[in-house]
């Protein structure tokens, strides 16, 4: 038999034996078949929902955070086999989408929404699509009905009703939370968190993982919006105290570690303010001119005494504002005045922040280089999930021992069904190169396992062995094969057969692999790869085995 | 050949009213419960916490499984870890996980080996409020309900004749009812794990209703020895399938694994009625098909 011959011949067998080496090589080579781990994908709920994960700006996508030092594999374990914390929660707002509204107007829009609706300023968002041109308005307050928010809109000389709100944000208000949660928990020192959006029933839920910390920390963490001000705080008319923002969240540029300043006993987070120098004058140039005109650059110097009544009308505060809450005050210092009084602090704008303790200045820098949510997240209606590592690790052993009995289970019947181990050996073994297959083709587009994974695992190896079955069977009935013409018909037959029933069990599936019930989507994804590849691959094979072994060649 | 071989069932003697009346009367039954469960508690089935809301701790603990109760301001429901000692999953209403987790840290006693900066006694929680469980509710209901139409009418375009295709979309609505019906009597509730299993079960259990359509209608022979060359095989898958599922629930409820435990009960026994649904329900009615009702 020339080579052509045997390829021809065994071409099933040899594309089988090439797919195990390849998965083989997938899943124990040191970085796979893909080093480069920038193609890595993210198969979990995060895939099919058109999420951003990988469109940070800064490059801390899910790819760079996923760990890659896995142990002996190159299999990356979801959340219930390597532990963690994960938090889903829906967005707290409402939207009204396509408002004729003059774009000079937009200001006085905002500034009526808010007041109709006695909001922050954070929680009026107005947006304007780029292609229609419409405005989008959205509110973020729980305390706001549909109807007030319809009639704000009116109040406002913007033509909407009731029917025009919805509850919910925009995509671009999600997209902006996921990757301000994502720069959180990366500032936060977390590697290897996820964050993504999920449709559950219609509604969409930020999902957020991390691979420490307990559900409560993850929500406190998540439920600071991490709004930052820099208030102005001075004597007013009749000894009153007035409050004033000076600078904004977008004000800050370049964020330095928190310091620790020994003279003051606290901590310090080093900031520049934007836009300094400039000729039309920037943030920078503004806040060195309303602290001369303050008076803070001069009877203001040291003048602070926040909170103290006996102080009322004499103090010059420059307030550290987090949320809506001070957090530290601080009165403006001598070689700073002086700089500013001379004009020339704008050129070099740098300014610190002050924070009580440690803990405060780290999140306060956190919150400076992530930015704020442009949302609240509503943990009211959240559902949460938390395992402890050593748990984790734990069920990835007894997911391995479930397996191997599962497979043993098998193989028992097979062989008391068969007693003829040239039927039933290489069933076994072609129902474990599938498993090889599939566990190769996880680990080289990097799909995070999990326990609903490893059930589909042992689906796979359910639904395998029995189209074996029926291989087997058809090709063995009615007496001997004894020409290689009879036993491609027979084949033939049984595969009818094996497509229809594949054909249903991914049809069942399915829904799974789209909608997003719990942690199911990789157990569908799974086995419906797991019926591809053992329609396309492995099952033919068994077959060509099979012949090899029975029939007279 | 084997140590165990299908019996060949001589079907001749039964006829068709008397085949369907098992699976049909046992369907029926199983309908008649999920009805009584929607009238007495307002759900078909009993809900888990991950449709009805409420939080699961597991912890490990060294206070006996009596006083655990006592640890906690709620009712909770304890079920133990039998490969692992002092292991405990605990079932709550209340969707307040922290201030269980905090009762749990602060009234339970923790391991002597345990490690002290770890984050108590609570080695994993999960927490879904109401409204969450809600959403989902719904999502696995859209779930079943569209895999379900979908495998219909896949079984239709695969046999393009009413009858041998309704017998295998009855078949494999019985084969969901059934373990639901089940799940209720011994009280497993709805899980993610379960609805899952339910899916994997449409996906299953139509299998050999395929294989056994197949060699009657579309290949050359007598009824009775398709019949049998059909259960033959299907029998084997059945029961091969159902070994690996029922090895998987128990190792699995062993470990504490609740998810794998789950899916595997649920299969062995929707799997278990399938094998009745097949060859009692789905074979008289294609035999009156065969018989009957293609001279008509």
């Amino acid at each position: 038999m020339g080579l052509r011959d045997f390829v021809k011949a065994y071409w099933r067998i040899i594309l089988l034996v090439v797919f195990v080496g390849v998965a083989l090589v997938a899943l124990f080579i040191p970085g796979g078949i893909f080093a480069d781990d920038s193609i890595a994908g993210d198969g979990t709920a995060a895939a099919q929902n058109g999420t951003v994960e990988n469109g940070t700006e800064n490059g801390t996508g899910t790819a760079a955070t996923v760990e890659t030092d896995q142990g002996w594999t190159n299999l990356v374990y979801g959340l219930s086999l390597d532990g963690g914390t994960r938090v889903s929660a829906p967005v707290v707002g409402m939207t009204a989408e396509g408002l004729e509204i003059d774009p000079s107007r937009e200001t006085e829009v905002t500034r009526t929404l808010r007041d109709e609706l006695d909001l922050d300023r954070e929680n009026v968002l107005l947006r304007q699509d780029a292609q229609s041109r419409t405005y989008t308005a959205e509110v973020f307050s729980e305390n706001v009905s549909q109807a007030e928010f319809a009639g704000a809109l009116q109040a406002a000389g913007v033509d909407a009703t009731e029917d025009d709100v919805r509850p919910g944000v925009t995509q671009a208000t999600r997209d902006e939370m996921i990757r301000t949660i994502e720069s959180k928990i990366n500032e936060a020192g977390l590697s290897g968190g996820r964050v993504s959006q999920a449709d559950i029933g219609g509604e969409y839920y930020i999902v957020t993982e991390v691979p420490d910390w307990t559900p409560q920390q993850l929500r406190d963490q998540l439920s600071d919006r991490g709004i930052v001000e820099v208030v102005a705080h001075y004597p007013g008319e009749n000894g009153t105290q007035v409050n004033e923002t000076v600078l904004e969240q977008g004000d800050f540029g370049r964020v330095s570690p928190p310091e620790y300043n020994s003279e003051r006993d606290s901590y310090e987070v080093p900031v520049t303010v934007v836009g300094g120098g400039q000729e039309n004058g920037g943030p920078a140039t503004e806040f060195q001119q309303r602290m001369n005109d303050l008076g803070f650059t001069t009877e203001g110097v040291g003048q602070c005494n926040y909170g103290n009544p006996n102080a009322e009308g004499e103090s010059y505060c420059l307030l550290t504002v987090v949320n809506g809450e001070v957090v530290d005050s601080h009165s403006m210092g001598i070689d700073l005045a002086n700089s500013m009084r001379a004009e020339q602090w704008d050129e070099d704008p740098r300014f610190t922040m002050g924070a009580q303790t440690q803990q405060e200045a780290q999140s306060l820098s956190i919150n400076l280089r992530a930015g704020s949510l442009t949302a609240p997240l509503d943990f009211e209606n959240d559902q949460s999930f938390t395992i402890q590592p050593a748990l984790a690790d734990q069920f990835k052993v007894y997911s391995l021992l479930i397996g191997i009995i599962s497979v043993i289970a098998v193989s028992g019947v097979v062989y008391l069904r068969y007693a003829d181990g040239r039927v039933a050996a290489p069933m076994i073994i072609t129902a474990l190169a599938e498993v090889v297959i599939l566990l190769g083709f996880a680990a080289a587009i990097r799909m995070p396992l999990g326990l609903p994974e490893v059930a589909g695992f042992i689906a796979v190896v359910g639904t395998g062995v029995d189209d074996l079955i029926i291989i087997a069977d058809e090709v063995m009935s009615e007496g001997d094969v004894n020409s290689r013409r009879v036993f491609e018909s027979r084949f033939r037959k049984a595969f009818w057969v094996i497509g229809a029933a594949a054909g249903t069990t991914i049809i069942a599936l399915s829904p799974l692999a789209v909608l997003n019930l719990g942690d199911l989507q990789g157990f569908a994804i799974i086995t419906i790869l797991g019926v591809l590849i053992g329609v396309l691959i492995t099952r033919p094979a068994y077959g060509d085995i099979l012949r090899y072994l029975l029939t007279d060649r | 050949m084997g140590y165990f071989d299908v019996p060949e069932i001589d079907y001749t003697r039964y006829s068709n009213r008397q085949l369907a009346a098992v699976p049909l009367a046992v369907l029926a039954v199983a309908l008649a419960i999920l009805g009584g469960w929607y009238v007495f508690t307002g759900a078909p089935v009993g809900l888990g916490i991950e449709f009805a809301g409420g939080t699961e701790l597991t912890v490990d603990t060294a206070t006996d499984e009596a006083d655990i109760p006592d640890a906690f301001d709620e009712e909770v429901s304890i079920q133990s870890v039998q490969t692992e000692d002092n292991r405990y999953i605990l079932q709550f209403t209340s969707t307040d996980d922290e201030a269980l987790r905090d009762q749990a840290n602060d009234n339970l006693e923790s391991l002597e080996d345990a490690d002290e900066d770890e984050d108590g006694v609570v080695v994993s929680g999960s927490s879904t409020s109401a409204s969450f469980g809600a959403q989902t509710q719904q999502t696995a209901l859209y779930g079943v309900a569209i895999a379900f139409v979908g495998m219909s009418v896949f079984a239709f375009i695969l046999f393009r004749t009413f009858v041998p295709s309704l017998a295998i979309v009855v078949s494999a609505f019985s084969d969901i009812v059934i373990p639901i019906a089940f799940m209720n009597i011994v009280g497993i509730p709805l899980s993610i794990g379960t609805v899952a299993a339910l899916l994997l079960l449409i996906g299953y259990s139509v299998d050999s209703d395929i294989l056994l359509n197949n060699s009657i209608l579309r290949r050359s022979g007598d009824f009775y020895e398709s019949t049998y060359r059909a259960m033959r095989t299907g029998v084997t898958m059945t029961v091969t399938s159902m070994a690996a599922m029922l090895v998987m629930a128990i190792s699995a409820t062993l470990f504490g694994v609740g998810l794998l435990a789950d899916i595997g009960l649920i299969l062995f026994v929707g799997l278990a009625a399938d094998l009745m649904n097949t060859y009692m329900l789905n074979l008289s009615l294609l035999r009156w098909y065969k018989f009957d009702g293609v001279s008509r």
